[in-house]
């Protein structure tokens, strides 16, 4: 396969090979003259959603669960339908779902009330925390408290969420891919290493299955707006950052930006030197639900998830209204290897691989698989 | 050969499109098998890339050409052999048939008619015999690729004035008139008429038109050109000088280029692809866009190499130049820079592996290594099989009816981890091993690339051992078997062969005119542009062959 050096190339030694491809201009910007003697990897990412957690129903939304017309339950309860699909601008009828904030009335659509969702901790309030199922640690995400109840978002990894799927396949085959870049001086051992994010200039590449092509060439873009330098270390194959502000510039009928508060990133390697984790932060709730609602497909409960949002946004209060701006929010994503290079001169600054960051081919814990109605790892 | 048209089928559709009484002469004539006697001239169906090429060069390249060719049958290595014994089935002319109204309805449409028709009629509801005879003057000579016949186009344009008179329409006329001529065998077969040769008494020589198109389609793989046509009209081609001018005029085209890929399309037994898959399961980077640019890079590399650079014919087994797209370069684990904006189409890069790298030469290839292996499996005896017979042109007998596959299918054997020791295991047995020892050695060395062409240093957590052997002598792996295909003597004089058969349709006899070509590709250190141009101007060519 594509990662399986040739004899000819593993008689170079990783750190030369990388040294040499990435002796351009560009790593002299990132990390200064010091990092002559870097190696960089590159991926693009190949999925990424809301991370959804829900190994049982029941635990996490009751009343849906009790329900036999799960729509009422997630979404109306006791109004009826026409009351609720209206909304008046300038005293003239206008579609809910196209003007959510101008519907007055909550639906009360059912929010999550399980104790697990993935995650970090944001230093949130404790009363809003779950418990991550991997780490096990108290954590910030009430973009899942507030929609984890609506059927298209009640998966769980790696199953993906049906209402990311279809805009995720339409923005690869046609808008510009993410990418990762770590470097590190050794990539296969624990240690300080840099993330870089950017943008490529073109989509991503489809494999014979369908999926995301691995060990393509993808040219970076050159302009400043996606791009991101963040300070992260790998410990035990997990790369994390500290926390820090990202930007990436996006595409509808996907996500027009990706603009993270406090940004958390936990990801480690797995077969193929595919990357497998979660970024979270806080996020601009409005923002979140437009894009929702914008999406070809969102309908119904678009007014439930106007709500919902707006009484789970936990920072950043409005001056003036008081009302919360920022909600905790975690995508989970896979990154699979890439070459990429400078759209200037076409050097290579970062190369595939499929060897583990850390050295380490981890697993995805199989919390998800075998955790119990309440949530728990048995 | 006979020119047989199942009769039924033919008539079936010339009564279709002959509206209440136009005949379709030529096609009832077609459903008719022709005489066969000593003076039944050899006939060459056009194949597929020949037809596609020739309606681009006669009318324009955005018409669209849909539908499926009769099949093609290989013989002495090749599809232009195999094109002498061709018939026509009745799916196969019904084929041609859809084909050909789909290109005629192309060539009269609002997009095309300005230019391709030239002249206007009086009135679009009727016919007008004068724009139709201009049309057809130009049309019927390029698909005929015959002197102007005057008969041939009064016919014609009676054809196209009797449609347009019921259906009120001159476009539909021309363009029912066109179908007739496409599927006529006048343009799917190419001749090789013999005459006497009026300079040489006794002796007989090809007909000045057909040697034209046979020309025409060994160096550009298309139909003759206007200067070409005229030469064979005012019988240049019958003089060395006026032969060597023309060959020379064609080799200086850029469209050489074209006849060589198809020469090399033809040898590499490209079409079969068609029928090539690989399990996305396993190989999923193999899609239908990589089996189309395996055969691309292949072709490119060769032309660069052979009609570009003039290089050696040898070196294409060990060249580290060649040329790769986005999704290539991913298939073989190196970067490729496309700088292309988003949303089109990936382009051609070129590239050059370093100094004894695996990937050097055609062989490693994923036009080789996946043409030649099993959907889920690599298959070392295939690639072996491949190699002795489209590249060394010798002949590997084909296994016994009761061959016993129960080793080398059974790749999760814990006891035979790897193709070698499966193969090992299937040679054990005795009616096997003599063939094996042909094929194998050379297969096995290319067992680093998998069934979907990509690296690999392992098979089932076994390193594999790639070393192999040709002609005795052993050697180490893609680039040691790149290296002994190169330096065996059989490399070139297959190359020569297959150019000679592609140019004729036949095997070249072994006599001292084919020794001579030989001899020049030699002493050119194996330029195959000097190989095109001796077989191109040799009387060889344009004998009768085959007797």
């Amino acid at each position: 396969m594509m990662t399986q050096r040739s004899p000819r190339e593993t008689k170079m030694p990783r750190t030369l090979r990388l040294a040499a491809a990435t002796a351009g201009a560009f790593l002299p910007i990132v990390f200064g003259a010091s990092a002559a003697s870097a190696e960089t990897r590159g991926y693009v990412v190949s999925w990424f959603a809301v991370a959804t957690n829900n190994p049982d129903t029941p635990v996490n939304c009751p009343q849906q669960a009790a329900s036999t017309n799960k729509v009422d339950a997630y979404a109306d309860g006791n109004q009826d339908r026409r009351r609720r699909d209206t909304a008046l601008l300038d005293g003239k009828p206008v579609p809910a779902a196209n003007y959510p904030d101008l519907v007055t009335k909550d639906p009360g659509m059912e929010t999550v009330v399980g104790k697990y969702a993935y995650g970090f901790d944001l230093g949130g309030s404790e009363t809003n925390k779950f418990i991550d199922p991997e780490t096990h640690e108290k954590v910030d995400n009430q973009l899942w408290r507030a929609i984890g109840c609506v059927p298209t978002f009640q998966y769980t990894p790696p199953a993906l969420p049906y209402s990311e799927t279809a805009p995720w396949g339409a923005m690869i085959d046609t808008s510009p891919a993410y990418t990762i870049q770590v470097t590190g001086n050794d990539l296969s051992k624990d240690g300080p290493v840099t993330v870089t994010l950017d943008r490529t200039l073109r989509h991503l590449e489809r494999d014979a299955a369908g999926g995301v092509r691995s060990g393509v060439t993808y040219v970076l873009d050159p302009s400043p707006r996606s791009h991101n330098v963040l300070t992260g270390e790998i410990k035990n194959g997990v790369l994390s950052i500290k926390p820090a502000f990202i930007y990436l510039v996006g595409n509808m009928p996907f996500y027009p930006q990706i603009d993270l508060q406090n940004a958390h990133m936990r990801i480690h390697s797995e077969q193929g030197g595919k990357l497998v984790g979660y970024w979270g932060g806080y996020a601009d709730w409005h923002a979140w639900v437009y894009t929702f609602t914008a999406r070809p497909g969102a309908g119904a409960d678009n007014i439930g998830i106007y709500w919902a949002l707006k009484k789970m946004a936990d920072v950043d209060p409005d001056p003036k209204t008081g009302e919360n701006r920022k909600i905790s929010v975690t995508w989970r994503l896979e990154a699979l290897p890439a070459f990429f290079a400078t759209n200037a001169d076409g050097k290579i600054v970062a190369t595939a691989s499929d060897e583990g960051l850390g050295g380490k081919i981890l697993t995805t814990p199989a919390t998800q698989k075998t955790a119990s109605a309440d949530g728990v790892k048995k | 050969m006979k020119v047989i048209y199942r009769g039924s089928l033919v008539l079936a559709i010339a009564g279709a499109v002959s509206l209440a009484g136009i005949g379709l002469q030529t096609l009832a004539n077609a459903a008719s098998p022709a005489p066969a006697s000593a003076d039944t001239p050899t006939t060459l169906r056009l194949t597929p890339s020949q037809y596609r090429q020739s309606i681009s060069d006669v009318f324009d390249s955005s018409i669209k050409i849909n539908g499926r060719f009769e099949p093609e049958q290989r013989d002495q290595g090749l599809l232009a052999v195999g094109a002498r014994t061709e018939n026509f089935t009745d799916s196969g002319f019904e084929s041609y048939y859809h084909i050909a109204r789909g290109i005629a309805a192309q060539v009269v449409d609002t997009r095309h008619r300005a230019t391709l028709i030239g002249c206007t009629p009086k009135s679009a509801a009727s016919r007008d015999d004068q724009c139709a005879a201009s049309f057809f003057k130009r049309v019927v000579p390029a698909l005929y690729r015959q002197a102007l016949n005057e008969a041939e186009i009064a016919r014609s344009v009676e054809t196209a004035g009797k449609a347009a008179d019921q259906l009120h329409d001159f476009y539909s006329g021309v363009r029912l008139a066109l179908t007739e001529m496409l599927v006529s065998p006048k343009f799917l077969l190419r001749y090789r008429n013999m005459e006497a040769a009026a300079d040489r008494p006794g002796q007989e020589r090809i007909n000045a038109y057909d040697k034209a198109s046979q020309l025409s389609y060994f160096l550009w793989n298309s139909t003759p050109d206007a200067e070409l046509m005229r030469a064979a009209r005012d019988g240049e081609l019958n003089t060395q000088k006026g032969l060597e001018q023309q060959v020379d005029r064609l080799m200086q085209s850029p469209r050489v280029a074209d006849g060589v890929r198809g020469l090399f399309a033809d040898m590499f037994s490209f079409s079969d692809f068609e029928s090539v898959s690989k399990d996305p399961a396993f190989f999923p980077r193999y899609t239908l866009l990589i089996k189309e640019q395996a055969q691309e890079q292949t072709l490119r590399t060769v032309v660069d190499h052979v009609v570009n650079k003039h290089g050696d014919y040898r070196d294409i087994f060990t060249t580290p130049n060649t040329f790769l797209t986005m999704d290539l370069a991913a298939l073989y684990g190196v970067p490729v820079v496309d700088r292309t904006e988003n949303g089109q189409p990936q382009r051609w890069v070129t590239y050059k592996y370093e100094d004894g790298n695996v990937r050097s030469g055609i062989l490693s290839q994923a036009s080789f290594t996946t043409l030649w292996s099993p959907s889920a499996r690599t298959s070392a005896t295939s690639r072996g099989k491949a190699l002795r017979e489209h590249i060394l042109c010798q002949r590997v007998p084909p296994p016994p009816g009761n061959v016993e596959f129960k080793f080398v299918d059974d790749t999760g054997n814990p006891e035979f981890k790897t193709t070698r020791a499966r193969l090992e295991a299937h040679r054990s047995e005795a009616m096997c091993a003599g063939c094996h020892k042909l094929t194998d050695p050379m297969g096995l060395s290319l067992e680093n690339f998998n069934s979907g062409g990509e690296y690999r240093s392992t098979e089932n957590g076994v390193v594999i051992d790639a070393s192999g052997e040709l002609n005795g002598k052993p050697y180490q792996g893609p680039q040691g078997l790149a290296k002994a295909v190169h330096d065996d003597p059989a490399a070139t004089s297959c190359v020569a062969q297959r150019a000679f058969a592609f140019a004729t349709g036949y095997v070249p006899p072994k006599d001292d005119r084919w020794r001579q070509i030989e001899q020049t590709f030699s002493q050119s250190h194996y330029d195959v542009m000097a190989l095109l141009r001796a077989i191109a101007l040799s009387d060889l060519a344009y004998s009768r062959l085959g007797v």
